[in-house]
């Protein structure tokens, strides 16, 4: 199959330059060709819910207590941001 | 014979005696990282004044109560577990600057054991790979072969127990990351049952097959180090809440009874004979013992790999979704949108092994391919929990190769994903099904370490520790390469 690897590159926020475009579509469809070899098994025998396929678990809530084991202050949290200004993550304009 | 050759037990009996301090210990774990690691690159970050400093604090403490077994032991952690004030980059230049504000529950339960934290080890990029040749910033040498790759993703954990650069360590596993590299460096490694261990602070990758596991030079340190590590934690959803045994004093070898199976599946065309023949030779001697061999059979391990390259690469895809530049890690120079500053930032800050598995996330999850790909892929995950259920009810543990070969040369399958993928085949079905395994050493082939796994039901620790002392007290315990 081949494989778009622009598209997917959009999609996944990642742009793949010119020159190693030819290096990945060959190797995308060499993984894909792999791993699309599949046995057809029936949904319903297996006890997958075929509605709700990539349901892992149902989500516990945590604790107040558990969740108040890490108390980070604000300064903390934003210590590793790459851009900062008064306090705030400075990203680009988004509305004009 | 210097400190950092002992194991971490008798290191434990040698402090309690006052027959060393944890200062001179870590003293001379970290002259071994500085003779060995500039061959091997087992670190990435060497954290020597703070851990002589805690060394120092638990030797004065000790002075005046009873610590833990493992109190001023010196240990080293996969650079994806999240060290609180001390860099945790994931080997990706996404993370190169990023200082956790917190730690993993790991590090919180290594911390409480007053154990002494050396620093972090290199791995592959995000732990995708087979080999720590994808780490953005070096690569890791085989102790046993400087030549050859340590395996991965952890393969810093796994180099630096087996060249003495560590006492023992911390990795995870995804797909084999624990296992692997265990076997290809001559070492320990435990792959715990999901939900043994909090993946609180482990850097996500794909979170339903995730876990922390310990490294040791023998079975008895990584028994020790694993009863450390497990226990429930409200911070983990998927933490299951149970009472966990002192797994170090209930070790014991006796086999006599002990069904083992073999499943045919992994002795078939893609595993080297003579791997074959070194792990059913130790299974033989176990046999001996009193074990009893039970012929076992997982149909559908041939469609495993190809089923958990598409589950990790989905989970990975969203789970990396995160790193966008704007909070935390590395971001771009020049941009002038913030689409713009996305697809720049995380083209820039992942590596191309990294890209593909996101890209193949993607994919699989797309609309127009979700059916065939992912859903068949969860479908045939669910047909092999089955297998193993049904394989368990005529043995306790089944043995197998950890991997199709031994440790392969650097350079060698980086060119070729699919090749490299191919050497996670023995490991992957475990993580697909939630189960504990270990890779014990049990031989060599062409002078290389060889990987004996066994995997247990659910929570059965004990019997893999206890099977796995039963083989390395045939073949001995590992002492640290000489480099």
């Amino acid at each position: 199959m081949s494989i778009d690897v622009k598209h997917l590159a959009k999609l996944a926020r990642l742009r793949i330059e010119d020159d190693k475009l030819a290096k990945f579509e060959k190797d995308m469809e060499s993984i894909v060709a792999m791993v699309e070899q599949l046995p057809e098994v029936s949904g319903d025998a297996s006890g997958l819910d075929p509605e709700h396929p990539m349901k892992l678990r149902e989500d516990v809530e945590g604790t107040t207590e558990a969740l108040g084991t890490d108390k980070l202050t604000r300064s903390e949290l934003l210590a590793n941001a790459p851009k900062m200004q008064a306090g705030c993550v400075v990203v680009p304009k988004t509305v004009e | 014979m210097e400190l950092y050759e002992y194991s971490a037990h008798e290191l434990s009996k040698m402090l309690s005696e006052k027959k060393c301090s944890s200062e001179e210990l870590t003293k001379s774990v970290l002259d071994r990282a500085a003779a060995t690691d500039e061959k091997v690159g087992a670190y990435l970050t060497v954290c020597a004044e703070e851990a002589l400093k805690k060394a120092r604090e638990v030797d004065e403490k000790r002075a005046k109560e009873t610590l833990h077994p493992l109190a001023g032991i010196p240990i080293g952690i996969k650079d994806n577990i999240s060290t609180k004030g001390l860099l945790t980059t994931c080997a990706s230049k996404m993370l190169y600057n990023y200082v956790p504000p917190f730690d993993a529950f790991v590090m919180k339960k290594v911390n409480a054991a007053d154990m002494v934290v050396t620093g972090k080890l290199n791995m592959d990029e995000f732990a995708m790979g087979s080999s720590t040749e994808n780490s953005y910033f070096k690569k890791t040498h085989n102790p046993h072969n400087l030549d050859c790759v340590p395996g991965g993703s952890s393969g810093g954990s796994a180099a630096a127990v087996a060249a003495g650069s560590a006492v023992i360590s911390l990795g995870s596993d995804t797909g084999g990351s624990i296992r692997m590299p265990a076997s290809y460096c001559g070492v320990v490694g435990l792959k715990p049952t999901y939900g043994s261990v909090s993946r609180y602070g482990l850097v996500a990758f794909a979170s339903s097959l995730d876990q922390i596991g310990p490294f040791g030079r023998n079975v008895t340190d990584t028994a020790m180090l694993y009863g450390v590590i497990c226990g429930h934690d409200n911070m983990d959803a998927t933490s299951a809440d149970r009472e966990y045994p002192d797994f170090t004093a209930l070790l014991n070898s006796d086999v006599k009874g002990l069904k083992i199976g073999i499943p045919e599946e992994y002795y078939g065309d893609g595993v080297d004979n003579s791997v074959k023949e070194t792990v059913m030779n130790a299974v033989k001697e176990l046999e001996k013992q009193g074990a009893q061999i039970v012929n076992i059979s997982l149909p559908s391990t041939g469609y495993a790999l190809n089923a958990y390259y598409i589950i990790s690469s989905a989970e990975a895809s969203s789970n990396l979704a995160r790193f966008d530049g704007v909070k935390y890690g590395y971001r771009t120079e020049n941009y002038d949108s913030l689409i713009d500053m996305y697809e720049k930032t995380r083209s820039e800050g992942f590596g191309d092994e990294v890209k593909r598995r996101i890209m193949l996330g993607t994919f699989v999850l797309s609309s127009g391919f979700f059916d065939a790909y992912y859903k068949k892929a969860k479908l045939v995950a669910i047909e092999i929990v089955k297998e193993f259920n049904a394989a368990f009810e005529k043995c306790d543990v089944i043995a197998t190769p950890a991997t199709p070969a031994t440790a392969f040369k650097l350079g060698e399958n980086i060119g070729d994903p699919t090749k490299m993928y191919a050497a996670d085949i023995c490991t992957v079905t475990v993580n697909i099904a939630g189960l504990p395994a270990i890779s014990v050493p049990c031989g060599r082939v062409n002078n290389m370490p060889v990987g004996l796994q066994f995997i247990g039901r659910k929570f059965s620790e004990q019997t893999l520790l206890n099977a796995a002392l039963a083989v390395e007290n045939n073949y001995g315990e590992a002492k640290p390469v000489n480099v």
